[in-house]
């Protein structure tokens, strides 16, 4: 009578089919075409487009000379540590701001609007008032990822209150909680699939305000590579960060799916 | 379980919602009364406004006109003493089978380990020994709705409501869950209010069946049911009680 999980219990012997062979070549395939096309590309216009021995090379040089006295590693980290600190922010401040305005009609009225016209204000857009309020050290740096951070958080906890569905409300009235229990109990359970789902949204948007905000004005970071490797008209550097980018943003994804395996372990039931 | 008292009176219960074709009857001028400790079946077809019926005593949506009097005291909104069974199991996803079964406890304020002493008595008597920390995701339809039905009794109410709980059954599960219902409430007696549009599974379950028209509901004939338990669906006696109550149901056609 009991459903199984579809891939088996553990130590569960399970078939490979020709399929899976498929599935697990196909990432390979286009990987290789993407590296294939990069090397035609650099071989006709060696000029335009930096090789794959030249960015590898620059790679290796970043390992050993820092940039502004920062590593490789230490560029990484920099954004990194930057859009950890808007995104913890965002959180502490996004999930309960957004889960007010989900809960309660009247403060949805009172932000709602304002609300609504400083969302499609690019995060970017800030950076002239905030340098001029705060200079240009690191907490600037953080609201602004912040700003980008909070948006989505705020947007996807209020739609997810706003949709509990009626029967669960009904089950909170049937067995006599009280308002606060409906809400830690009932709303804000079934609402975190759509939580978690702002967060993931965040922590992509977060990665990619961090590096523009670093191109503008940064003596470290990711971003910064970029900026300066224009400046320097170094283009395998500014390939090595933007691969660089690329990876760690993918890492960041996996790290938020894991979470959320964690927070909702009720989803991973197929 | 005749001559017992009564504990809830419904007394012209009316109620209608505006749709796209302006006012609907749903309940109209509907009373009755519910002994201590019966099995009381409202049958009717569906969509024939029983939902709305049950809705009502347990405090989901006000009548627009009448009473529900329980224990000789009117009721305003929900009362604790009723509980309630869904159609849709209405069990949170979120929530490990004991999670679910123990809300009741839980949110009156009872401790941890009292609880799921006392919720585990109820999971065991719907036969969910072993699942308790299982998912609702991992059970099927019949367990789910055991879950259910622990659930309502873990919060110890006085009256039991069960709206259609076996709808979504296939017909194997629904005969099972008929005859687990008939076992639990055998060994935890309470006063059950079962809604079902299935006339065998009323005649199988029923102390007293009620039967209602179609919408709006009003009450047609309250059969009484003094058959032996547990009961043979295929006796003559059984046939006859069903044969009469199924001359006498209206078609359901939905005219909505």
């Amino acid at each position: 009578m009991v459903k199984v999980n579809k891939k088996g219990k553990k130590g569960e012997f399970k078939e490979t089919t020709p399929l899976d062979v498929v599935y697990f070549i196909l990432p390979f395939i286009s990987l290789g075409l993407v590296v294939f096309l990069w090397y035609s590309v650099s071989t006709n216009k060696p000029d335009m487009f930096p090789s794959m021995t030249a960015t590898w090379a620059r790679l290796v040089k970043l390992f050993k000379q820092p940039i502004m006295r920062v590593p490789y590693y230490g560029h990484i980290l920099a954004s990194l540590k930057r859009v950890v600190m808007a995104l913890a922010a965002a959180i502490v401040i996004g999930v309960p701001f957004g889960t007010m305005l989900g809960w309660n009609r009247k403060l949805d009225c009172f932000f709602g609007s304002i609300f609504n016209i400083i969302r499609p204000i690019p995060p970017l857009a800030w950076i002239p008032l905030i340098i001029i309020a705060f200079g240009i050290g690191e907490f600037p740096k953080v609201l602004i990822v912040f700003i980008g951070a909070v948006m989505p958080i705020v947007i996807n906890t209020r739609a997810g209150l706003r949709s509990v569905d009626q029967l669960y409300l009904d089950v909170g009235t049937l067995f006599d909680a009280n308002r606060r229990q409906i809400l830690m109990e009932v709303a804000i359970p079934s609402a975190m699939p759509a939580i978690i789902a702002g967060i993931k949204t965040a922590t992509s948007t977060g990665w990619m305000v961090v590096l523009a905000a670093e191109m503008l004005s940064a003596k470290s970071g990711v971003g910064f590579l970029v900026t300066r490797g224009m400046d320097a008209n170094d283009m395998p550097l500014v390939l090595v960060a933007m691969i660089t980018i690329g990876i760690v943003g993918a890492l960041l994804g996996v790290l938020t799916s894991l979470i959320e395996r964690l927070l909702c372990p009720w989803l991973q039931i197929k | 379980m005749a001559a017992n008292k009564v504990i809830l009176q419904i007394r012209n219960l009316k109620k209608s919602f505006s749709g796209k074709n302006g006012e609907v009857l749903a309940v109209n001028d509907v009373s009755f009364d519910v002994y201590d400790n019966e099995f009381l079946v409202l049958l009717g077809p569906g969509q024939c406004g029983k939902t709305v019926m049950l809705n009502m005593i347990a405090g989901l949506i006000e009548p627009d006109e009448g009473e529900i009097i329980l224990n000789g005291k009117p009721v305003r909104g929900h009362d604790p003493k009723i509980g309630m069974v869904l159609q849709r199991t209405a069990l949170m996803p979120w929530k490990t089978v004991m999670s679910n079964v123990e809300i009741g406890p839980k949110w009156r304020g009872v401790g941890k380990a009292e609880r799921q002493a006392y919720c585990q008595k109820f999971i065991d008597l719907v036969g969910l020994t072993g699942f308790e920390k299982s998912f609702p995701a991992q059970l099927s339809g019949g367990m789910k709705q055991r879950v259910g039905i622990a659930r309502a009794y873990a919060n110890d109410p006085e009256i039991l409501i069960m709206d259609e709980p076996f709808g979504a059954l296939d017909a194997q599960t629904r005969y099972a869950m008929e005859e687990e219902v008939a076992r639990i409430w055998d060994q935890q007696k309470r006063t059950v209010i079962f809604v079902t549009n299935n006339i065998e599974e009323a005649c199988f379950l029923g102390d007293r069946i009620i039967l209602f028209s179609n919408r709006p509901a009003t009450i047609k004939e309250i059969y009484p049911n003094e058959m032996a338990r547990p009961r043979d669906m295929i006796s003559e006696e059984f046939m006859k009680l069903r044969t009469s109550i199924s001359d006498n149901t209206d078609l359901a056609i939905d005219t909505l």
